[in-house]
């Protein structure tokens, strides 16, 4: 009795296994593929479209914003780099073409020409280099705003700053009543850039830093740079800040969350903050209190008011050394700005960098503030990409280490010009 | 020719397997950091050879001369700050009473925790938003007390101090203790029969038998705080600004952040030199390093 | 009689502050890891509130379970590394002659003195060529390597007292060295070897520095860097982050409960005298 007991134990334990092992090796005829982001609102919209995806394994690793970018350096660099990788276009994605690590998109763009007429040209120019493209948009166009809490304001009676004057007599007034003005994640640095940003393009016109992204001698060293920054550093003194903002980190939660509090009443961030704002201090936006509008102007400056700074968009690259990349060719052009993709990113608030879909972001729950930034981009005269995307990572580096010191007063404009016209 | 073999003892092969693990991970990086330090080297391509470039930069580069000064202000304020303390802690609970005992179990928890762990806990307790800090001197209505230490320039290096003397005083109290408990008590005994009173018996006696344990526990602060990374990496990562930048973390930010390994590698070259220089100095002066067989040890 | 005026006021005095100082951070660490975000958000920081192990859930929903597993792996396979070797390495040096057995010796001296963090660049680099980055060997070789001085250091002193005697009355019984080091040396240097143990075991679960240089992927990825990931990861809320970090230290935490005073003679290894 015992025998046929264990003959048979064992003939089911075969059968299990060799089901198993078959089971296992028609899972690894799948491709297995890596996919790096980081860490943001749009998360949500990125791990399902990986999970919802059946011809491949594609495994979703997220990064926070400052360690990702080391680590996919060295991970480029390492002969183990993930199939796809999240980057920014501009300088930073341009060293790794130059170093061969990226597979060049054009051959499999121009196969498809609907993959390629999907997105609007002039973001796709922002992963281009010398005629050849080498990234696909994977968020929405990402202009910087002026975003306010209007309970705050209505609170102490004033009104959002259009000039650059209403909004030193608007940090009077706040700071007069304690209230921290504006919100900025200083730890962080890169939110310091917006500042820099709109302040040397309301003054010295885009003009001034495209002079500097081409590399003119003494670029940095234009007085109108260094107007903006003694500018900047007018607000520090005037307490424009808080005296918090260099040990707040930006992460996407913290200053969202100061914001809908109303510990702060405005900050100048990425149209992404919709997003996080919606996440963690929703009820800003059911009562109607969040407000957002463009940066002000400042009279007798070079610039538009209506000229705009940000990210074109954030991309997704294939690295050359991918074993898969014809599966991760299929996968961006499957579900990257598919229909399901590009309704989950417009839930956040996004205005994805795809043609047709204006009727969609004009209806939704999310309708008031997606169409206003669609106009805003499109009306644009011009659309500054973020300046450390835009040098090269070295300079990108000093610059932000620059505008710490600078907005902890440890160094004077000109000081900071003559760094920069130094750095590398 | 057996005998002789066998009068050698154990075969100092037995040696080899940690002496191989010990020689790729740790000797061969001492000489490639050198070598590495004549190149430009960014981590994705290969090094190529830059002669003395880097260390020319060394002499002029003032952030790099800044975190030397940072490092050693830390190595001396540590043990300024963590020295009397854990000295007169580690004695205090070297006495029996239960009380004693009671408390010391409470201020070795510290040691349980990981740099990470500790670090995290403290950024987290002194934000500026919502950590206990600012809750509390918010409420007993302190507005004079700094609520922003870490993001204050002049103020951060000064909290950072303080964190690594939490993270580490227990483990020099637990030194102290083991030295305070050794001396018998006869002596204390004797000299209060005299009439010593207790300043002067920690004074005369305590401290002077406490010689070999105060050595032991500078030479471990000094060097340690000469190359201290993980908890300042962790709660202000060098700033704000470079205020505290120490040299570890300038290595560090040099080589991983702007990808200029050569230049770190010079920065690590010299971080090695003064470690070892700073060690062997200390065993020389306190005759630390001869190691007879003691009873103690383990 | 006599002991109740050796009360030592300024004395307790201190110890009380002390007290504080150590504590509150400690009870603010556990109560805040008992709450939800909300209740960080607005209740009072000292009072419990009503404790709920969300928070905890959260963290273990992340991976937890997973860095919990690499960190013991890791941990585990240095010790075993650094026991076997430097014990080896010990008696060798102790038992042997020549200069080789003290060449040995002084190079394992002068390895304390270098620092683990000038070391990370060229490590990273060799640990690039043996096409190893990003994964636990990476981790494993290094910190065992940086282990081995002072192991090697506690196990000679520890087996130099014992008496050639006990080698003598062996040998006579036709053992080899190879089987006087597992029959004799291994049991007899049991205290030393718990002690090294513990210190090893402590060095390779809080290492942070390998981890942040050499992995970058979750499936490599250890406890202490999971933790400043976790920071970042839920940002505001800090009640998981504080989870992460009491579970974290929940097993050494219980070493410390069952065997307060080997912990702590480990953790001070041969540097008490």
């Amino acid at each position: 009795m015992k025998r046929h007991t264990v003959i048979r134990a064992a003939v089911v334990t075969a059968v299990a296994l060799a089901a198993l092992t078959a089971g296992a090796t028609a899972a690894s005829k799948k491709p297995n593929l890596v996919l790096w982001t980081i860490q943001r609102t749009e998360n949500a919209v990125e791990t399902k479209a990986a999970k919802t995806y059946k011809p491949a394994n594609v495994k979703v690793q997220i990064f926070a914003n400052d360690p990702f970018k080391q680590k996919i350096k060295i991970a480029l660099g390492s002969g183990n780099p993930p199939d796809m990788f999240m980057n920014w276009g501009g300088g930073g994605l341009r060293q790794y073409v130059n170093a061969h690590k990226v597979l060049d998109l054009t051959p499999y763009l121009n196969a498809d020409k609907a993959w390629k007429n999907r997105f609007f040209n002039n973001v796709l120019q922002t992963a281009a280099f010398n005629g050849k493209y080498y990234g696909i948009p994977n968020v929405g166009m990402q202009p910087v705003l002026l975003f306010y809490n209007k309970a705050v304001f209505r609170a102490h009676s004033l009104t959002p700053p259009k000039t650059w004057a209403d909004l030193l007599s608007v940090v009077k007034s706040l700071k007069s009543a304690g209230v921290t003005p504006f919100i900025l994640g200083g730890q962080s640095k890169w939110p310091d850039l917006m500042w820099e940003e709109y302040l040397v393009d309301r003054v010295g016109g885009p003009e001034a830093f495209n002079a500097i992204a081409a590399g003119k001698k003494d670029a940095w060293l234009n007085p109108d740079v260094i107007k903006a920054n003694t500018m900047l550093q007018q607000l520090v003194d005037a307490g424009a800040f808080g005296s918090n903002f260099s040990s707040t980190t930006y992460d996407g939660t913290v200053t969202a969350t100061l914001l809908g509090t109303g510990k702060g009443a405005m900050e100048l961030m990425g149209n992404w903050e919709y997003g996080a704002v919606l996440q963690n201090a929703p009820d800003l936006i059911k009562n109607n209190d969040l407000g957002w509008m463009n940066f002000p102007s400042v009279s007798g400056g070079k610039g538009n008011a209506k000229d705009i700074a940000g990210n074109t968009s954030n991309f997704y690259s294939i690295a050359k050394k991918s074993k898969n990349p014809a599966a991760a060719v299929a996968y961006l052009k499957k579900q990257i700005m598919s229909k399901t993709y590009v309704k989950g990113l417009i839930a956040l608030g996004n205005i994805p960098p795809v043609k047709g879909i204006a009727s969609q972001l004009t209806t939704g729950s999310n309708a008031a503030f997606t169409t206003w930034c669609y106009k805003l981009v499109n009306s644009a005269p011009n659309f500054q990409h973020s300046w450390d995307q835009v040098l090269s990572p070295n300079a990108a580096n000093s610059l932000l280490s620059g505008l710490d010191q600078l907005l902890l007063k440890q160094i004077t404009p000109e000081q900071f010009s003559a760094a920069m016209n130094k750095a590398k | 020719m057996r005998a002789d073999r066998k009068r050698m003892g154990a075969s100092p092969l037995l040696a080899l397997p940690a002496l191989g693990l010990f020689a790729i991970f740790a000797l061969a990086p001492m000489i490639v950091v050198v070598v590495l330090s004549f190149t430009n080297y960014n981590g994705i391509s290969s090094p190529h050879y830059t002669g003395l470039a880097n260390w020319s930069r060394f002499l002029h580069d003032s952030t790099t001369h800044h975190a030397i000064w940072i490092s050693l202000e830390i190595m001396v304020l540590s043990w300024l700050i963590q020295t009397p303390i854990a000295l007169l802690l580690g004695v205090f609970i070297s006495g029996r009473q239960r009380y004693r005992s009671v408390l010391a179990a409470v201020y070795f928890v510290p040691l349980l925790f990981s740099a990470a762990a500790i670090g995290i806990t403290w950024k987290n307790l002194l934000d500026p938003n919502f950590g206990l800090l600012a809750n509390l001197t918010h409420r007993l209505h302190m507005s004079w007390f700094p609520v922003s230490w870490l993001g204050n320039p002049g103020l951060a290096l000064y909290m950072i101090i303080f964190i690594i003397a939490w993270q580490f005083i227990p483990f020099h109290m637990l030194l102290y203790q083991a030295g305070a408990r050794q001396i018998p008590h006869s002596i204390y005994e004797a000299a209060e029969i005299d009439g010593a009173g207790r300043v002067r018996q920690f004074l005369r006696i305590t401290l002077p038998l406490l010689r070999n344990t105060i050595v032991t526990s500078s030479v471990l602060i000094l060097v340690g705080s000469l190359t201290y990374f993980d908890l300042v990496f962790i709660v202000t990562g060098g700033g704000p600004g470079f205020a505290t930048r120490l040299l570890p973390l300038d290595m560090y930010i040099n080589g991983f952040e702007r990808t200029d390994m050569g230049y770190a590698s010079a920065i690590s070259v010299v971080l090695v030199a003064a470690a070892l220089t700073l060690s062997l100095l200390l065993i020389r002066i306190t005759g630390f390093g001869r190691f007879r067989s003691s009873h103690e040890g383990a | 009689m006599r002991r109740l005026f050796h009360l030592n006021i300024p004395g307790a005095l201190a110890g009380l502050v002390w007290f504080a100082i150590v504590a509150l951070p400690v009870y603010w660490m556990v109560v805040t890891s008992l709450r939800n975000q909300a209740g960080y958000l607005t209740a009072d920081p000292l009072v419990p509130g009503k404790p709920t192990s969300a928070q905890y859930h959260r963290v273990i929903q992340v991976g937890f379970l997973s860095y919990l597993r690499n960190s013991s792996v890791v941990t585990f396979s240095v010790v075993l590394m650094v026991l076997v070797f430097a014990l080896m390495a010990a008696y060798g040096i102790v038992r042997g002659r020549g200069w080789i057995a003290s060449g040995t010796f002084r190079l394992f001296l002068l390895g304390l003195a270098i620092p683990l963090q000038a070391a990370i660049i060229p490590i990273f680099f060799i640990v690039n060529k043996l096409h190893l980055y990003d994964t636990l060997p990476a981790l494993i070789f290094p910190t065992a390597a940086f282990s081995l001085p002072i192991a090697v250091l506690i196990l000679v002193n520890f087996l130099r007292d014992v008496p050639a005697e006990l080698y003598e009355a062996m040998k006579i019984d036709g053992a080899s060295e190879w089987q006087m080091l597992w029959k004799l040396a291994t049991p007899l240097s049991r205290p030393a070897l718990l002690t090294v143990g513990i210190f090893t075991a402590l060095g390779a679960w809080n290492g942070f520095l390998f981890p942040l240089v050499l992995t970058q992927s979750t499936s490599t990825r250890v406890l202490p860097f999971a933790l400043y990931d976790f920071q970042t990861q839920f940002g505001i809320n800090v009640p998981a982050v504080l989870a992460a970090i009491v579970l974290t230290t929940l097993p050494v935490f219980a070493l410390y409960l069952l065997g307060r005073r080997q912990l702590l003679t480990g953790m001070t290894a041969g540097f008490s005298r």
